[in-house]
């Protein structure tokens, strides 16, 4: 071999090398903008399964939200970052949902998570989220620990389960004072997951206090194919006040059941979920009736903007929208607010911001603007001190059946004070 | 008004349409040897048939028999015919087509999400003339839907019964399904058995879903919901027992409706379970199974 052509393939050689390194750099940095300009939010929901209805009404309003606020301009902060959803269907499963904030953290590399709406699926996948240092929003999930943790990246919007109890019980103070209705027995019937346990402990810490004696303490599993015996006990026992924590085919079923049961009692209150539902007064019609429901949220509400994005929202998916959908509709403006303060994709920035949030009604975003309460603002656990609750009669109002909002006073629809006991 | 009277009539009139659901679970099994998972989603597809059909027409849900009937009928026969029908042809051989459980499982998964995919989530409730209307005896409630499920459950029992007993189909289905080899030599085509057994099925599928549609919800999945059950009473009555079946499903509901005024009704699936359990430990063949080889 000639010393020259030596020479002449080294060169090529290292060329071909500076060409490569050039070419890798440059992809690399190119996939690196790529990152920077959107925000992943990993979402975990139950999308299959016995809450599934529920889910995807929360995936639709987070699509929604998503939408606008990237046509918008995204996060301008972050030159324009869109904001993209990753969807995982939890099954309503634990396990599942555990695997999922797993997948969503290590393989699609999210920046956020949010989720899961049943709170057997929040407490262990918030859990995962902490470990990693991923902030994890919880739009929706009622149970009180998930907050009571001591954790740094879990944020919840809602009003958590004892709030909701308390509401219940204040409820009744108030109408026993109004009507002099006396109201001495009560019935707890729930769901037998986390959820309904949760709610169950805070129902007979309250009713001791308010001196109710427990009559009946049922828990049944939400995917019984037959609730007639549930329903047969709460006949016999013959409670003042039933209250009960229900998912919506169970919802849908013990409402029916107890109608042709012929089932009555002065105050039958639900906890939202199930009851909440635009399914359950669809397929249960004149049962319903004069029920009570707690709720984060209801369409007769005093904001503005209701009636255009609820029109919006009607006019894409069919239904109303409902305490799930504009919690999960609020969060993506709590996240877009905070990613807008972070000016960061870091988690620990983005956790930061979250920590720091105080949006409030009148701060010209829509997501906040519908809100039943008047701000958003968390305390040192994670959970918004300013959620609160409202209390709804199912009423039939010019041939349909509407929620109307009945309690607290201010905040109730004119015309419509509460029909108490129910006839 | 003695409760328990109330709870055992309410079991029984349960446990008739669990019986019904199952029964279709346990003939297709009796034929083919051939667990079918698909038996929840054939159930989903029964019950959305007869929501349309009274939802659209507005028709009482039995008058809806008439078309869902021959209709499920005919998906079950098309879907043993196109689907299931080249597994066990490729298993010619084999007693035990286990490939063929795998199939039914796809077919669960597929039916399922294709629910999912037309009519969404949501769950669906029909209002139709029977529904919350009761009849009462003395003191105690007859919800006249399940009353009516009752009077249907042994209707559709006895036919089934007459069926195989007289009919010269019904004496091929039972030749082929005591054994198909030597059925196919005395010139019974047992793919054809096969294709009507499973239209017997499904069949009787949409019958359940004109039962439960007066007082059912229906959704994508609610299959899930009947499936374990169904496999619970099919086998404590006895694999490919009719009679077995609807024991199976009466025992389930009044163990359902009686424990449960005693316990949680959370409770009471654990007494099912034991009740299950005791009964395979005695008869291991079921209650009203009898001893074979498969």
């Amino acid at each position: 071999m000639k010393k020259g052509e030596y020479y002449y393939r080294g060169c090529v050689g290292v060329l071909a090398a500076i060409v490569m390194c050039a070419l890798v750099v440059g992809f690399e940095s190119s996939s690196y903008a790529a990152d920077e300009n959107v925000v992943k939010i990993g979402n975990i929901l139950p999308l299959s399964g016995p809450s599934a209805s529920v889910g995807i009404q929360g995936q639709n309003a987070r699509k929604l939200a998503t939408e606008y606020i990237n046509k918008a301009g995204g996060i301008k902060s972050l030159g324009g970052a869109k904001i993209v959803n990753i969807w995982t269907d939890s099954k309503g499963d634990p396990n599942v949902g555990v695997t999922a904030a797993e997948q969503l953290i290590n393989t699609d590399k999210v920046h956020l998570i949010s989720g899961a709406w049943n709170s057997a699926v929040t407490y262990p996948s918030t859990q995962v989220a902490e470990r990693y240092g991923v902030p994890y929003i919880v739009p929706v999930s009622v149970r009180d620990t998930i907050t009571e943790r001591g954790f740094k990246y879990t944020f919840r919007i809602a009003a958590k389960d004892s709030w909701w109890a308390r509401d219940q019980f204040l409820f009744l103070e108030e109408q026993k004072k109004l009507t002099g209705t006396k109201l001495q027995t009560i019935a707890f019937v729930y769901e037998n997951g986390d959820w309904g346990t949760g709610m169950r402990d805070q129902w007979s810490v309250l009713a001791k206090e308010f001196g109710y004696k427990v009559v009946l303490d049922e828990p049944y599993p939400s995917t019984a194919s037959d609730l007639t015996p549930v329903v047969m006990k709460i006949k016999t026992r013959k409670p003042d006040v039933i209250l009960l924590t229900s998912n919506a085919a169970d919802a849908i079923l013990l409402t029916n059941t107890m109608a042709t049961m012929k089932v009555k009692a002065k105050a039958v209150i639900g906890t939202g979920g199930g009851h909440a539902d635009p399914m359950f007064r669809k397929n249960t019609g004149k049962n319903c009736e004069y029920m009570f429901d707690v709720v984060e949220w209801e369409t007769d509400l005093n904001r503005p903007e209701i009636p255009d994005l609820n029109a919006e929202f009607k006019k894409r998916y069919g239904y109303d929208l409902a305490g799930e959908s504009v919690d999960a509709f609020a969060s993506v403006y709590v996240i877009a607010d905070a990613l807008e303060r972070a000016a960061s994709t870091d988690p620990k920035k983005i956790r930061d911001a979250l920590a720091a949030t105080r949006l409030c009604v009148g701060d010209s975003r829509l997501g906040i603007d519908i809100l039943s309460y008047d701000c958003v603002e968390f305390e040192e656990s994670g959970q918004n001190k300013h959620a609160g609750i409202i209390l709804v009669q199912f009423r039939e109002v010019d041939g349909a059946m509407e929620r109307v909002t009945v309690y607290p006073g201010k905040a109730a629809r004119k015309g419509f004070p509460a029909v108490f006991p129910m006839p | 008004m003695d409760i328990i009277i109330q709870a055992l009539i309410n079991g029984l009139l349960t446990g008739s349409y669990y019986g019904l659901a199952a029964l279709g679970l346990t003939i297709i099994f009796g034929v083919i040897k051939v667990i079918n998972f698909a038996h929840g989603s054939l159930l989903m597809v029964g019950m959305f048939a007869a929501y349309w059909m009274v939802r659209l027409t507005g028709w009482h849900p039995y008058a809806a028999l008439i078309v869902v009937v021959p209709l499920l009928f005919l998906f079950g026969y098309a879907l043993q015919g196109i689907l299931i029908k080249p597994i066990l042809e490729g298993q010619r051989d084999v007693r035990e087509p286990t490939e063929v459980i795998i199939v039914t499982t796809g077919v669960w998964y597929i039916l399922d999400n294709l629910a999912l995919m037309i009519f969404g989530a949501e769950y669906r409730v029909v209002q139709t003339s029977i529904t919350g209307q009761i009849f009462m005896l003395g003191d105690y409630i007859f919800p006249k839907a399940q009353l009516y499920g009752l009077i249907t459950t042994a209707v559709t029992a006895g036919l089934v019964l007459w069926f195989l007993k007289y009919t010269k189909t019904g004496m091929s289905i039972r030749a082929a399904s005591l054994d198909r080899d030597a059925a196919s030599l005395m010139g019974i085509n047992q793919y054809r058995v096969y294709n009507i057994a499973f239209g017997i099925g499904a069949m009787i599928a949409g019958i359940v879903g004109c039962v439960l549609i007066p007082f059912y919800y229906v959704f994508p999945t609610v299959g899930v919901i009947f499936d374990v059950k169904c496999f619970i009473i099919v086998v404590l009555g006895g694999l490919g027992s009719i009679p077995g079946a609807l024991a199976g499903g009466v025992i389930v509901g009044l163990i359902e409706s009686t424990f449960s005024q005693y316990m949680t009704s959370t409770w009471t699936e654990l007494i099912v379970y034991v009740v299950f359990l005791a009964v395979l430990f005695i008869r291991p063949a079921g209650l009203f199974g009898e001893k074979r080889d498969w």
